[in-house]
């Protein structure tokens, strides 16, 4: 072998090469023996950032009769911060009502800056033929301890992305996040100018209207523009939120849509929005949740409407069977019958609840099919909270840390 | 209560390794993973219409179906089928020479391609190239061999004295030694990152293994994301008999004396019949999974030499872009944006928020056009950081803000230095900080580099010490991982994972153990 390669003399070279396992030894050997600090300040700060719950207590509820909505405050119960979060985002609150073990997601109303305080408000509407809204509204009061997840969703603003004017859409409850980024841009949390259209039934029904109105007077980056469906009145826009009003308070230039509301009220934007030749990207909406009539959309397998089915979940070394109905999400059936099981999104989208269809078939709306992951799709990775049994299936479940 | 016969604890890449290793040979694997989803950084997210890689830029020891590297024999063997993508180039580099003078530069895979690259770059670079290249050749035969079953002294004498002058010594000392010009060893020196230490602290023995790899196998990625691999290895191990059990937390292992029979996690208590396998760093294991009086003063004084001194801290912001790669003018899968080529000042730059400049670009259409959907692309930029220091105290109200001046920092260096302009295409954008990588990782101060491989601590010494038998006092418990054997990326972690579990097979089931 002709390579020859040297840096000193051979002996001062195979001195270095053995000194690999001296260098080591001596290094451990001189090294004192204590105790191993586990602790971490960066991964400390992580779970600041990202907590596997947090507990609340409702620190104080208003009332918005006119909007059939409560706000209930929540303070951190043992007194430190709030996870901080972007203007926008939503917390799951974990609920036991009756036997069943269930999530809700909802649009935090307050400002990141008060989470410093410890506080995260939502609001919750009073929902007709609704489970968790009524249990809510009728039972939560002063002092009760609530858990709820960190903030999650992706529902902000965000510079690299957004143009710097926003024209929300809102409907009813759907003012909510709105309302903490109009808090944020006032406070000077956020920067970007922020007209919002408000949909509601009639002036009465406005909600948070004081508080938004306030804003606006306040801060020039923030305009309201209550649009009323059921009232004509003057000072207020009339009808629905149509191509013609956006176009009307939309500022010059681009301008990015941001909207969360009912469903309704979304599928009636999204036509409109068409009309305004609005690159994609500058269109964002909040997540709208499942629809209550699966057997409606296409490609829906008829031979299972109305039908009953066998759910076996298997969560570790433990099985349950619950009865799954084919209307409902497989997660639904899971939380009636009080397991539980991580979710956050409920809409199909962040994944939380990814789970491995082990048997059996779901169907998948594919409105709500835009978050699972290209090999989770190949191997039958499902996302529960927006899956709907089809046959009997047997289903395997992670174990969830929300409590 | 099932009675498993191994419990591996996470799913990283070398918890993946070790459980296919351990089924393929017919044990009874408990897999558990805290998470939801398998595979530590190798996984995937969603945002938008995009599919977004957290953390592979490329995975080295693949190697092609006819040359196949240890990547995927090791593959094969499992019977896990990844569908690969090759990268063609090593790298491309944006940075200055040491003379001050502009470095630009495009190094292809393959070593006599490389060579004569590197020979149009530095003009009587060739010589001294070749040397390195036959010398790094000369310590992968070697290590090959001295790994053997059959070892002879005069065999080692013969043929591999190159190797043992040049191992013992840092790249730095070793590319001065090869009188190589100075601006090739600029250029050579862009790898230091790859492995999170600077050229005058990593061993030459590490940094041959990795250009080897890179260089004559050239390097690969999944088609569709590191998620493949992850959750291909999760389904054969089901298929081969395997127990998974994701959302599964380990909180404390259990001994019966001092022999680990077990694991207590958030799911119940699970027990092994030979042992466990724990996919944590040790720094975790031992400071608070194990009672105190179990864990063996060697490794109080491991720990206490390295110092919580962790590797690679990653910063990263994933762009998905409604143009594609041609329409925004992006050519390389990667470029490497440099400040420098002194690596010990690039090193110390990254302590530091204010001083961090070096980025690394990624487009995987490049390679595959498929990745994203038609008429987009997905970029993304990572840097590093060496230090805590700007992260140990949160500051809530900037954090949000520092990941967009960062994400800003990187689409301006992408326009200053490559004239390549993606702001107005940013359809999805996600960053993720070493907060980010700490939340889904669990893993000390979010760094994917375990311990950082310095020369005492490096991947050789670490290998001579577990085939002497020093480490390794806990009965039947190892940590496999990045601060394992093998240190830093994902096939390392295949290795080290397949490695100790090779291991455990012969010393947790010997007679009377």
């Amino acid at each position: 072998m002709s390579l020859e390669f040297k840096v000193k003399t051979l002996g001062g070279d195979l001195k270095r090469f053995v000194g690999l396992i001296t260098d080591r030894e001596r290094a451990i050997r001189k090294a004192p023996e204590k105790e191993i600090n586990p602790t971490f300040a960066i991964n400390e700060n992580a779970k600041l950032l990202h907590p596997d719950y947090q507990k609340m207590i409702i620190a104080d509820i208003i009332d918005h009769s006119g909007a059939e909505s409560k706000t209930f405050v929540f303070k951190k119960a043992d007194g430190s911060k709030a996870a901080y979060f972007r203007a926008g985002q939503y917390v799951s609150v974990l609920l036991k009502i009756g036997s069943s073990l269930v999530t809700r997601p909802y649009s935090i109303c307050s400002s990141p800056n008060e989470a410093l305080e410890g506080i995260v408000k939502i609001t919750v509407r009073d929902v007709k033929d609704g489970f968790a809204a009524p249990y809510m509204l009728e039972n939560f009061k002063i002092g009760d301890t609530v858990y709820i997840s960190g903030p999650e969703g992706t529902f902000y603003y965000e510079p690299l992305r957004d143009a710097e004017n926003v024209v929300a859409i809102a409907g009813g409850s759907g003012i909510t996040p709105f309302l903490s980024m109009a808090n944020a841009i006032k406070d000077g949390t956020e920067d970007f100018d922020l007209t919002i259209l408000f949909g509601s039934r009639t002036v009465d029904n406005i909600l948070f209207k004081k508080e938004l109105d306030e804003i606006a007077s306040e801060c020039s980056k923030v305009k309201v523009v209550h649009v009323l469906s059921n009232e004509k009145k003057k000072g207020f826009e009339n009808g629905f939120i149509n191509a013609e009003l956006i176009k009307k308070y939309a500022p010059e230039g681009k301008y990015s849509i941001f909207i969360c509301g009912p469903e309704a009220m979304y599928r009636f934007a999204q036509k409109e929005i068409e009309k305004l030749d609005i690159e994609p990207k500058f269109v964002r909406r909040e997540l709208l949740g499942v629809t209550k009539d699966v057997s409606s959309l296409p490609g829906y397998p008829e031979q299972a409407v109305g039908k009953v089915f066998e759910i076996k979940v298997i969560i570790g070394e433990n099985e349950y069977s619950v009865q799954g109905k084919a209307e409902e999400t497989i997660l639904t059936a899971i939380e009636r019958a009080g397991i539980p099981a991580p979710s956050r999104c409920r809409s199909g989208e962040c994944g939380w609840c990814r789970s491995k269809l082990v048997s059996g078939t779901a169907y998948i709306p594919a409105e709500n099919d835009s978050g699972r992951r290209f090999t989770d799709k190949e191997f039958n990775y499902i996302h529960p909270c927006a899956s709907f049994p089809t046959s009997d299936i047997i289903i395997e479940v992670p174990g969830s840390f929300m409590q | 209560m099932k009675e498993f016969d191994y419990i591996v604890v996470g799913s990283g890449c070398a918890g993946l390794s070790a459980s296919l290793e351990l089924a393929v040979n017919n044990r009874k694997v408990l897999l558990i993973e805290q998470h939801n989803i398998p595979g530590g950084c190798a996984t995937g997210f969603v945002r938008g219409r995009f599919e977004f890689d957290p953390s592979l830029h490329e995975l080295c020891g693949v190697g092609s179906e006819e040359n196949p590297g240890f990547v995927r024999e090791m593959f094969d063997k499992y019977g896990v089928d990844i569908e690969w993508n090759e990268v063609t180039d090593c790298f491309r580099v944006i940075s200055t020479y040491s003379d001050g003078t502009p470095m630009d530069v495009t190094m292809p895979a393959g070593k006599e391609a490389f060579i004569d690259k590197m020979e149009y770059y530095v003009p009587g670079s060739k010589p001294s190239v070749n040397k390195f290249f036959d010398l790094i050749q000369n310590i992968e035969d070697g290590l090959a061999y001295i790994s053997g079953d059959e070892i002879k002294v005069s065999e080692i004498i013969k043929r591999y004295v190159p190797m043992l002058r040049s191992g013992g010594y840092t790249t730095s000392v070793v590319l001065d030694a090869l009188d190589m010009p100075q601006k090739a060893k600029d250029i050579l020196s862009v790898y230091w990152s790859y492995l999170g230490v600077d050229m005058e602290k990593m061993s030459f023995l590490h940094y041959a293994s990795m250009v080897n790899s890179y260089v004559k196998l050239s390097a690969y990625f999944p088609m569709h994301t590191s998620h493949e691999i992850s959750v291909k290895m999760v389904e054969r191990l089901r298929e081969l008999g395997g127990t998974v059990m994701m959302g599964c937390r380990a909180e404390k292992f259990i001994f019966e004396g001092d022999k680990c029979v077990g694991v207590e996690t958030n799911l119940g208590t699970f027990k092994a019949k030979f042992g466990v396998l724990a996919n944590i760093n040790p720094d975790i294991v031992h400071g608070k999974m194990i009672p105190d009086n179990l864990v063996p003063k060697r490794e109080k004084k491991l720990s206490a030499a390295r110092d919580r001194k962790i590797g690679g801290r990653m910063f990263t912001a994933y762009f998905g872009l409604n143009k594609t790669a041609e329409e925004l003018g992006i050519k390389d899968y990667s470029i490497f944006f440099v400040g420098s080529s002194d690596s010990v000042k690039e090193y110390n730059s990254l302590k530091r928020i204010s001083t961090n400049n070096y980025v690394i670009m990624l487009c995987y259409n490049i390679h595959n056009k498929g990745f994203s959907p038609e008429g987009t692309s997905v970029v993304s930029f990572t840097t590093m950081f060496t230090s805590s220091h700007d992260f140990n105290v949160l500051e809530e109200t900037e954090y949000f803000k520092l990941k967009n001046m960062m994400a800003e920092r990187f689409i301006n260096i992408l326009k200053d230095k490559a004239g390549i302009d993606i702001s107005d295409a940013i359809e999805e954008v996600t960053v993720a900080s070493p907060y980010t990588f700490a939340r889904y990782l669990n893993a000390p101060e979010g760094g994917v580099y375990g311990f950082e491989t310095t020369q005492w601590d490096g991947v050789i010494p670490r290998t001579i010490e577990m085939t002497m038998g020093l480490d390794y006092k806990i009965k039947h418990l190892y940590t496999i991982g990045t601060s394992g054997v093998r240190g830093d990326g994902y096939s390392s972690g295949y290795a080290d994972g397949q490695i100790l579990a090779d291991r455990a097979l012969v010393q947790f089931e010997k007679e009377g153990e």
